[in-house]
């Protein structure tokens, strides 16, 4: 049971704070749904369910006065205006969507960090569709003709404590 | 061996964790152990008795961080020299260290520094020489120069002694490390929300850092991280239990589609800014002035939303105060010639201040409102998964589960790991429960 210790090296720790790395996944959808009548709750879960049964996978769902929108693979983007086809409402399809991922570790911990990624990327003029966020990164959804522009704003911002 | 706050809060806790030290040693392991403060809230040396102890000099004079850090690390000083003692009356002799004489350097942001490197020479020969170390969690030191004598003391932020605990662990090659609170490990949900909500054997760092990022309190993601980092084995266990805890693993390590809980954040108040009154090449500037101000002031967001004719998030009810102040009444002029000047409001109803603003500005002709459309008494309930969200239908089971109990769901936002719903206060308890029971977490092991 007993163990040796040898690591008496000095070791480098925590990961840098601020933008660490920035990914681009392409090829998505970004689906408006508008108009929708009757109930809007309802309404909403008569179109969530013809989406799943439709076997149709969506990201980025936001509820809108009206409607919702949401992303989708591309490949999906004629099989969810199938699946919606009879429903009263109006839908708009925007093609070459992609999804921008600003890497920043601990990013609730740095205050103020994902507020200040958010500006600077508003800042640059890039048309943002959508945006989210998980522990470790900021999602941006933009017309993909756009993502490679973004990705080169974001990539002066890398090592900046932006927080700080 | 890290020790919370509760485990080290009264001489009968701290005696049951120094026990489990002592069980271990008698296991042949040598433990080092790190503590928690000592004190909770209310209590003489808890934060916020010694941050109280600063403001009643004068409230209105901000004390400079490094004073703060040298102040709170007295509570885990305190905490590792009773611990030591309480080891040592049970016939083990034990040293207490700071975390500058462990050997941790960190960067020098007071209040939230970052452990840079660690030397843990000293560790070593109390080891070597038979006794127990203890170490202060939370803190360490930031070397401005070389030769500078001691240096400054620095403290680790949110999480900071877990995040002490899982660098020990790597430096010095632990076997494992393991975090003791006073709950069984990482749950399906909060036990005071869900009481039969069993306790996860196992779950992946990304899965408890997206639990802490939604706003539960758990084990801490940036010692999860170092742990994953440096291959070290992190338990989370129950000092007053002999439950075999929840161990945190790499994401390879447990592969595949499933559920891991329902989480929810403390108070929030969501606003949502119309533009559409704004003239088009103006929403940018106005945008952007609303972000930069939330990240110069620290404001931590939650579902945030960004359309062109609007933008929107929820803020911790805590910091909504500070954000209220912040855009009340704020004017922007934009436009050069063609000047068209923004008045900022937040809530339907213009305040005094905005109204007077407004008088004042009247004779500058062109002026618009930017009006926050506020939701007070709200929080956020997220259902957390692996390869889970991107199942076709999940959507349609969270909403179509919320509108049966009756629970409004004001907006939506998801991730990779996560899919979370903004609901009424009032409503948490209710909503937690009704999607614990749709998604049977009650069978997740």
């Amino acid at each position: 049971m007993e163990r040796q210790h040898t690591s008496t090296q000095e070791t480098g720790f925590e990961k840098k704070r601020g933008i660490g790395k920035i990914d681009v996944r392409t090829g998505y959808a970004q689906v408006l749904v508008s108009r929708l009548e009757g109930e809007i709750v309802q309404a909403r879960l008569r179109l969530l369910e013809a989406i799943k049964d439709a076997q149709i996978g969506i990201d980025f769902l936001k509820l809108t006065p009206s409607g919702l929108s949401c992303l989708v693979a591309e490949s999906d983007s004629e099989k969810i205006s199938q699946a919606l086809q009879g429903h009263p409402l109006r839908l708009q399809i925007h093609h070459d969507r992609s999804i921008v991922l600003v890497h920043a570790v601990n990013m609730r911990d740095e205050e103020g960090l994902i507020a200040r990624i958010v500006q600077k990327v508003i800042e640059s003029g890039a048309p943002i569709d959508h945006l989210g966020d998980m522990h470790d990164r900021v999602l941006l959804v933009v017309p993909g003709a756009h993502a490679e522009a973004l990705v080169q704003v974001l990539e002066t911002l890398k090592g900046n404590e932006l927080a700080h | 061996m890290k020790f919370g706050g509760t485990s080290v809060a009264t001489p009968e806790a701290r005696m049951i964790s120094a026990l489990r030290v002592v069980s271990a040693r008698e296991q042949g392991f040598h433990p080092v152990v790190v503590v928690s403060a000592i004190g909770r809230r209310g209590m003489p040396y808890a934060t916020d008795t010694l941050m109280g102890m600063l403001r009643e000099i004068d409230p209105n004079v901000e004390p400079e961080p490094r004073e703060i850090d040298l102040l709170l690390a007295c509570g885990e000083i305190l905490s590792a020299v009773i611990f030591a003692h309480t080891l040592k009356t049970l016939g083990h002799t034990a040293q207490a260290f700071r975390g500058g004489q462990a050997g941790i350097r960190t960067d020098g942001v007071y209040g939230n520094a970052r452990i840079v490197s660690i030397h843990p020479v000293s560790l070593l020969d109390s080891l070597q020489g038979g006794y127990i170390p203890v170490v202060c969690g939370f803190q360490g030191v930031f070397i401005a120069k070389s030769g500078a004598p001691g240096g400054e003391l620095t403290t680790l932020g949110r999480g900071g002694s877990d995040t002490t605990g899982s660098a020990l662990g790597a430096a010095l090659s632990a076997e494992a490390v393991e975090i003791y609170t006073d709950v069984d490990g990482v749950k399906t949900a909060d036990p005071d929300y869900v009481a039969d909500a069993p306790t996860l054997r196992q779950v992946t760092y990304d899965e408890v850092a997206e639990i802490a990022h939604l706003g539960a309190k758990v084990v801490h993601p940036r010692a999860a991280e170092v742990a994953m980092q440096y291959g070290i084995p992190l338990w989370v266990k129950n000092t007053f239990s002999d439950d075999i805890g929840t161990e945190i693993v790499r994401r390879d390590k447990l592969p595949g589609r499933r559920l891991t809980g329902v989480t929810h954040t403390g108070k929030l108040v969501f606003m949502q800014f119309d533009l559409a009154d704004a003239r088009p090449e103006d929403r940018v500037a106005l945008t952007t002035a609303i972000y930069d101000m939330m990240a110069r002031y620290g404001v931590n967001l939650f579902m945030m939303n960004l359309n062109a004719e609007s933008t929107g998030f929820a803020v911790p009810r805590g910091q909504y105060p500070l954000v209220k102040e912040l855009l009340e009444g704020l004017v922007i002029p934009l436009g050069g010639e063609t000047l068209t000047t923004y008045l900022f409001q937040v809530g339907a109803q213009p305040s005094r201040e905005v109204e007077s603003q407004a008088a004042l500005l009247a004779p500058l002709g062109n002026v618009r409102r930017v009006v926050s459309e506020l939701t007070e008494g709200c929080t956020m309930v997220s259902l957390v998964g692996h390869e889970y969200m991107q199942r076709p239908g999940v959507y349609f089971d969270v909403l179509s589960t919320l509108a049966e109990g009756q629970v409004a769901v004001l907006q939506t936002s998801d991730s990779e790991f996560s899919l979370s719903c903004l609901v009424p206060e009032s409503d948490t308890h209710r909503a937690v429960k009704l999607l614990h029971d749709r998604f049977k977490l009650s069978e997740v092991r």
